[in-house]
């Protein structure tokens, strides 16, 4: 069985993620019932948003590389790890041993928690399975096991659904969004580390009194949310700050071309994303239809992408304020390790805050310092994985010519992340641990809600 | 030509589903419109020069153009009723 996958993922491997994944795609599509050129066409488009993708990673590894190169020297500054961010991420995780083989497995798995009441949530978000084959595709990469790998991916999706879950009340009252839960790989764990420290925050006399906000915040720091001008300005200060100003003339050039090209690079790479996704859409929605067929009239809860809270002023306002306090965790915390220099998963942030907001009740006071926080740590576990999700990055055909690491945000620093890929490396017993856990909390989340729901009654 | 916005949390996600789904209703109603994507983030200080935004987050209140509520396409509850107001804003 296993020696069977491992061959699969070798000719997926050999083909690289833009040829393979035209053919996954198509064929998956065509067995949940979608027309035949409806799924080829989807499945084109998937190859051509990787190949758009690594175009642009491409550009950005050629301009910042020198930048962080000079940095080092000039200021003794170790940031040589550069954020490609979610885009990229998302990408090498689709494009990863485990990638697009994911994603009907894990379908099948969700609708089985379904059936056996372990999971209140359909995460009919397939765009989002990305998260699960991201963790899967690194402990794939690093332990060379296939079956390790998607085993890990399904364990993190078990434990993501428990999350939402679990979130699912507060969050929905807080919001106002009913019947609504959000399995997101990024989102949902940060969920979870909000409560210890809104906990921690109501005993600290004086700050539990804080508050901020938002309208004002947003009139202030708007400047931050533009990712465009954003690039720009951090390509100029990196330029300037990596470049210095020896020979006047050809460092301006250069710091100017960091700047314009970062532009370049936040406003380009999202949109190459945007055609992976619009590639997505039939498949997605040939498998909302065929799961609404074949769980008709069952309640739960819809599994969404958290996208549609980051609306909400107070997690505007907890973002704007955490890209120049990010910047400046990441120059502080490099004497101590830290080699992540955050770029591109700076206009992410909303996702890291999106559900720690609704924890901590709409306070931005609290929630800039969880989030500065939990971003903090992250960037410790961003630089401890960033030799395997460069290597994932590498097998998924997204070579860095440079030969420097990556490492993003969203889901490189993502707790979660880190521990199923710690101890996903431990082989089976570090998986069985890891399954443990997840399951455990599963049954205690569903348990839990059961009694409320009686109580209610 | 009428100019609509699809605004998400991130400008590529959801906002590429409600978009596809508006360019499909709208061709096959003869409406012409050009449509831009957009993340939430980038008009936090206001945004001039379109007809309609279509949003499946909450938009700042520095926002003064008329804003129709995009979740209906991701949770599929009531999609048909939104189209068609989208289509009579944009008539």
């Amino acid at each position: 069985m296993n020696q069977v996958l491992e061959q699969i993922s070798q000719i997926f491997l050999d083909l690289g993620a833009s040829i393979a994944l035209p053919i996954i795609i198509t064929l998956f599509g065509v067995s949940l019932g979608e027309k035949l050129p409806r799924a080829f066409r989807a499945g084109v488009m998937i190859g051509i948003g990787f190949i758009g993708i690594g175009l642009v990673i491409g550009l950005l590894f050629g301009q910042v590389g020198p930048a962080a190169q000079g940095l080092a020297e000039r200021f003794d500054v170790t940031l040589d790890i550069i954020d490609v961010g979610w885009p990229a991420s998302a990408a090498i995780a689709f494009g990863s041993q485990v990638g697009a083989v994911s994603i009907p497995i894990l379908l099948l798995l969700n609708f089985l928690l379904l059936a056996v009441g372990l999971t209140k949530t359909l995460n009919i978000d397939l765009w989002n399975y990305w998260h699960f084959a991201f963790i899967g595709g690194l402990v794939a990469a690093s332990t060379g096991n296939f079956l390790m790998g998607i085993t890990v991916a399904g364990i993190a999706m078990v434990l993501t659904l428990a999350l939402a879950d679990w979130a699912a009340p507060k969050i929905q009252s807080h919001y106002d969004y009913p019947d609504i839960s959000f399995p997101h790989g990024t989102s949902a764990p940060y969920a979870l580390l909000a409560a210890p420290l809104n906990w921690v925050f109501d005993r600290i006399p004086g700050f539990n009194k804080l508050k901020a906000d938002p309208d004002s915040i947003q009139k202030r720091f708007g400047i931050f949310g533009e990712s465009m001008i954003l690039g720009l300005v951090i390509g100029l200060v990196l330029g300037l700050a990596g470049f210095g100003l020896d020979d006047p003339r050809a460092d301006i050039i250069a710091t100017l071309g960091l700047g314009i090209n970062l532009a370049a690079v936040m406003l380009l790479l999202p949109r190459m994303v945007a055609i992976l996704m619009e590639g997505l859409i039939p498949i997605s929605e040939a498998a909302r239809t065929f799961v609404s067929k074949k769980l008709p009239g069952r309640n739960f809860y819809i599994g969404l992408d958290s996208a549609i809270v980051i609306g909400q002023p107070a997690v505007i306002a907890t973002s704007l304020l955490l890209v120049p306090v990010t910047l400046i965790t990441a120059i502080a915390l490099a004497p101590l390790g830290n080699r992540v220099l955050p770029l591109v998963d700076l206009a992410t942030i909303p996702f890291i805050v999106a559900l720690m907001v609704p924890m901590f009740k709409g306070n931005i006071v609290r929630s800039v310092v969880g989030g500065a926080i939990v971003i903090g740590i992250g960037l410790f576990i961003a630089t401890a994985m960033a030799p395997a999700i460069t290597q994932v990055a590498t097998n998924s055909g997204f070579q860095n010519e440079t030969g420097g690491l990556i490492s993003s945000l969203v889901d490189g620093a993502n707790p979660m992340t880190g521990l199923f890929f710690g101890l996903g490396n431990l082989g089976w017993a570090g998986i069985a641990l890891l399954a443990g856990i997840s399951f455990g909390f599963a049954l205690w989340v569903s348990l839990k809600s059961k009694k409320t729901a009686k109580a209610k009654n | 030509m009428k100019k609509l916005l699809v605004i998400c949390g991130t400008g590529v996600a959801t906002s590429t589903v409600v978009a596809v789904k508006i360019k499909e209703f709208l061709l096959e109603e003869g409406i012409p419109v050009v449509i831009s994507q957009g993340k939430v983030m980038d008009i936090v200080r206001g945004i001039e020069g379109y007809d309609l935004i279509v949003s499946t987050t909450p938009i700042p209140k520095t926002v003064t153009i008329p804003v129709i509520q995009g979740l209906p396409f991701l949770t599929g509850i009531g999609v048909e009723n939104t189209l068609h107001q989208i289509a009579d804003a944009l008539r």
